[in-house]
This record gives C-alpha cells, sequence and structure tokens, in this order.
C-alpha cells in the first residue's frame, strides 16, 4: 500500500510541476501587461506553451511558411516534441502534463468523494461510447477552419485559455462557459473535457494505436478482479483486453501493476515482447492470488 | 523491459526539458512571433493577417500604404507615432458604435477592409459592413472606389465619435501619440542592433544592462531585458541619460 502510494507521488509531482509553471505563465504576463518584470522565467503567451498551437498552424506553416495569428515557433517545436513523447509512451501529454486535465482531476476528487462509487458513472454506455468520437469532429472542424480563416479560432471557446487567462479581455464568454461546464462536468465524471471534447487528446490519442511502449494484460495470470476497469479515468475495458489500445487511453498508469492491479507482471508497459516468465511458473502469482481469492478449495 | 512511472518522469524530462533546451540553442524555440504577415500566392503580404500589434510603420513596410493615409482616412491626431501606434489602439480612440448587427469597434478589421480597399487586394470581412463616413470620404477623394464600391459604402457608413472629445486638441495625448523627439528613443520594439547603429557602445550597453551584448541582435531589447528579470523602464532611461 505504501509502495503504490509513494509511486503515484510521481505522476502528482509532474501535475503539479507543470500546473505551477502555467501559473507563472500566466502570472508573468499579467506582470507584463502591468509593466513589471516576469519571475523566473520571461513572459511568454499561454499560446507560446501549448503544443496544439502548433497543430493548428501546420497547414500554414507547409503551405505558406509563417504560422497563424498568435502562434509562436515554441508551439510548433513543443507539437513535435509531444509527438515524439507520444509515439514512445502513448498520451503522457494528457495524463502527466496538460495542466487543464490536472485542474480536472483534482475537481474529480471531489466529485469522487461525494458520489464514491456512482462518480464516473453516470453516462449510459450507450450515449457514452458515440459521444467519446465527438472530438474527431471538433479537431477537424478546429484544423480546417482554422486552416481557411487563418486565425486561431479554437481561443474562443478553449477553457484553457479561459481558465489560465481569465483576468484578460481576451477571454470569449464563450470559453468561459465550455469551462465552467467543464468543471462542474468534472465533479460527476472524470475528464470531461479530455474524454469528450479535446481535441489535441482525439490526436494524441490515435497513437495509442501504434506507440512503442505497450501497455499489456497477460491473460495468463490475471485473476480478473476488474480493478483496472474501475481505477480507470477514461473507463477503458482493459480487464477484457489483452494489448490496450483505445484512443482514449492517456498512460496514467494507474491501471497497471505499478498501482492497482494486485498482481505482479499482470498489467503493466512494456517496451519489448515478454515471454511470460511466470506463467508456465508453479509459483504463478495469479495462482496464488486466485487461490486465496477462492480460498483455495477449488 | 517494464515501464514504471520513473521511467516516464525520466522520458518527460529528457524529451520536453532536453528538447527545449536543444531547440533553444537551435534558435527553434522562440515564444515570441515573427511579425511578418503571411504572404498570397500572388507574393503580396495577406490582408487577412494585419494584425491588431502592427504598427503603422509597419502597415506602411508590409503593404505599402503610407501611415498618413491612415491617419488621414480616419481621423487620427497628425502627431500620431507610426513607430508607436498599432492597430489595435484605435480601440482606446473611438467610441463603438451601434450598427444593425450590433456593437462596432473600429480596431484592426477596419483598416484591414479600408486596406483592401485602397490598394485593391481582395479582402472579405465577416464583421465590417459599414465604414466611418471620414474614410469612405477619403477613399472617394483619392478615387480609390469603383463606382460598385463607390454606391455600396456610401449607403453604410457611420460617424466616427472619440471616446475622449479632447483627443484631437489636447497639446499632448496619452503615450500612444508621441511626437517623434530628438535623440534615442528606446520603444518596446527597438532591437538591440537599431541600439548598435545608434551608435551605443559594448561598453555603455554593458554598463548600463549589467550584461554583454547576445549573439541575437534581432531581439527586441526589451524582451532581452526582461528576460535577465529587470525593469524595462528603468533601463531605457539609464539609456536616454
Amino acid at each position: 500500500m505504501i509502495k503504490n502510494q509513494k509511486k503515484n507521488l510521481i505522476r502528482l509531482a509532474v501535475q503539479i510541476c507543470f500546473f505551477a509553471l502555467i501559473i507563472l505563465v500566466s502570472l508573468n504576463q499579467w506582470r507584463s501587461e502591468q509593466g513589471l518584470a516576469p519571475l523566473l522565467i520571461g513572459s511568454p503567451s499561454l499560446h507560446a506553451v501549448c503544443p496544439f498551437g502548433g497543430v493548428v498552424t501546420i497547414y500554414t506553416y507547409f503551405t505558406e511558411g509563417a504560422f497563424i495569428q498568435k502562434i509562436h515557433q515554441s508551439s510548433f517545436t513543443l507539437m513535435w516534441l509531444i509527438f515524439s513523447l507520444t509515439l514512445l509512451l502513448g498520451p503522457v501529454f494528457c495524463g502527466w502534463v496538460c495542466p487543464f486535465g490536472t485542474v480536472e482531476e483534482f475537481i474529480g476528487k471531489i466529485g469522487r468523494k461525494i458520489f464514491k462509487k456512482r462518480y464516473n458513472n453516470f453516462i449510459p454506455s450507450v450515449i457514452d461510447k458515440p459521444l467519446r468520437y465527438l472530438r474527431y469532429i471538433i479537431l477537424m472542424l478546429v484544423v480546417v477552419n482554422t486552416a481557411i480563416s487563418g486565425k486561431l479560432l479554437f481561443s474562443n471557446f478553449d477553457p484553457y485559455f479561459a481558465l489560465f487567462k481569465i483576468w484578460s479581455s481576451e477571454v470569449t464568454r464563450l470559453s468561459l462557459l465550455v469551462l465552467g461546464l467543464t468543471l462542474i462536468g468534472s465533479l460527476f465524471v472524470e475528464r470531461p473535457w479530455c474524454k469528450y471534447l479535446c481535441p489535441y487528446g482525439a490526436l494524441l490519442g490515435i497513437f495509442n494505436f501504434f506507440r512503442i511502449v505497450k501497455l499489456k494484460r497477460n491473460e495468463k495470470i490475471c485473476i480478473n478482479c476488474k480493478k483496472c476497469d474501475r481505477v480507470c479515468p477514461m473507463n477503458i475495458d482493459i480487464s477484457t483486453s489483452k494489448t490496450v489500445t483505445d484512443h482514449q487511453c492517456i498512460s496514467c498508469l494507474l491501471c497497471t501493476d505499478e498501482i492497482a492491479c494486485p498482481v505482479s507482471n499482470s498489467l503493466s508497459f512494456s517496451l519489448l515482447e515478454r515471454k511470460n516468465p511466470t506463467e508456465n511458473s508453479e509459483n504463478d502469482s495469479g495462482a496464488k492470488i486466485r487461490e486465496s481469492i477462492s480460498g483455495g478449495g477449488k | 523491459m517494464k515501464i514504471k512511472s520513473i521511467h516516464i518522469l525520466l522520458a518527460i524530462i529528457i524529451i520536453i526539458g532536453g528538447g527545449i533546451l536543444l531547440a533553444s540553442e537551435l534558435d527553434l524555440y522562440n515564444t515570441t512571433r515573427v511579425k511578418s504577415p503571411r504572404k498570397t500566392a500572388e507574393g503580396i503580404y495577406d490582408v487577412i493577417d494585419m494584425r491588431g500589434s502592427h504598427t503603422l510603420e509597419e502597415i506602411e513596410k508590409y503593404y505599402q500604404l503610407s501611415a498618413s493615409s491612415v491617419i488621414e482616412a480616419f481621423g487620427l491626431r497628425p502627431d500620431t507615432n507610426p513607430n508607436l501606434f498599432q492597430l489595435k489602439d484605435m480601440k482606446e480612440i473611438f467610441t463603438p458604435v451601434e450598427l444593425e448587427e450590433g456593437e462596432y469597434i473600429v480596431e484592426t478589421d477596419t483598416v484591414k477592409v479600408f486596406t483592401s480597399l485602397y490598394l485593391k487586394i481582395p479582402y472579405v470581412s465577416d464583421e465590417t459592413f459599414n465604414l466611418p463616413e471620414k474614410t469612405v470620404n477619403y477613399l472617394i477623394e483619392n478615387d480609390k472606389l469603383t463606382g460598385e464600391e463607390k454606391e455600396y459604402w456610401q449607403g453604410h457608413t457611420f460617424k466616427l465619435e472619440y471616446l475622449d472629445s479632447k483627443y484631437l486638441t489636447a497639446s499632448e495625448f496619452s503615450k500612444i501619440v508621441v511626437e517623434e523627439a530628438e535623440g534615442l528613443i528606446v520603444t518596446g520594439r527597438t532591437t538591440i542592433q537599431e541600439l548598435l547603429d545608434y551608435g551605443i557602445t559594448e561598453e555603455k550597453f554593458e554598463e548600463v544592462t549589467g550584461f554583454k551584448i547576445p549573439d541575437k541582435k534581432l531581439v527586441s531589447f526589451r524582451d532581452f531585458i526582461i528576460d535577465k528579470g529587470l525593469e524595462f523602464g528603468e533601463v531605457k532611461d539609464k539609456f536616454a541619460e
């Protein structure tokens, strides 16, 4: 138990660091506008440190060699760095880095305390599943319309921008509404923006189909306790998959044997194919746990 | 090989942190934008990419539309400094007008439409369907409108009103209208190269800022100073001294 808490702290620490960094960027923007010197780092805009800016300007960049308004070279560079990270480990950006996802997750903790097991299970599967593809429609709309208009249209309803630049007149009413609904929604559903609406999450989610480090379940030693399903913030059906390639996985590692899965080597992130060293062993840990669960009477 | 949280932490540090450091070294991580607007297929600067942060001087540079034309067409003060006045500053000068489509603010898009008509560069606005009467008259006087355009715009005008009634008459009007002073004026857009061109020596630069002249001399002096954690206002005053 202690071991698991310790390892959870690594992700939490990363999330807090990036959240604090964005708060500092936002604060420095405000200070800069007030004519004050920025603290610790310069005063880049929020758009300059958002890799999604690189995605929306990609068409303009390759056709005209220029970035769209408000987008900087840093966004473009960050986009490639995040693509590299995602190709290797899946959407780590969503689960570990994105400060807006972190805010949703923190609010979700309150929701979990209020609603207990009902939390994150309010939306019936028949509605939830198709809704998960909505973010791809948004991704297409944002990229196409940005290419046509040459303007950063997404910022008009971007809750990330609204949250971290809430003091600015640049924030639209629509984005404040989206922000409000997302924050309220986070009390009922874990990461609602990430699940249903985030265009960047949609794009990174595609990498789950071919990422190098894969999330694998060893069917032979899995005890089907379904703990992985229960802890998954994105409600992925992990316990029935051999290799998790769901487009919604955010590589948070919560389901793995490092944190939730009680059977060692049953569910883990693996770089290379493993030979399941324990599956033929008489000391099979899964078998041991199965025995303990069934009382050994079977 | 089993990947754990610690490996992901390392990957984040190496790929994101290391990537940013490497990109910075290669000058591929600029957090400030390139000022030049994008070009059309014909090779001219696209009116659609005209920005609120562009100064009148930059408009003149990129679009060959003289600052004096904009000043006259929009009824700005004749002493408006083209090097300092940004298109978005207009919203601090003109009163928003109530039109059929709702409240309209004279700002960047108004100048885009004006530029498009004046220079015959195609631009279809989705927000400007009316122009200030003064602007339309200026276009007509300079014979910039076709018969059809003239007919349309004469029927779609509004009267420009200043937020401050003393805008035109006051002897001085805020920092956005600064008469050219003699000597060096260090603004937020002054580059380090411009300081050197003016005759600031390396010793003087180091004495005032406490730092050596960087290799990248085309960065704005203000950004350089802020990056070093100094107060821009204080440092630029030292140059003036």
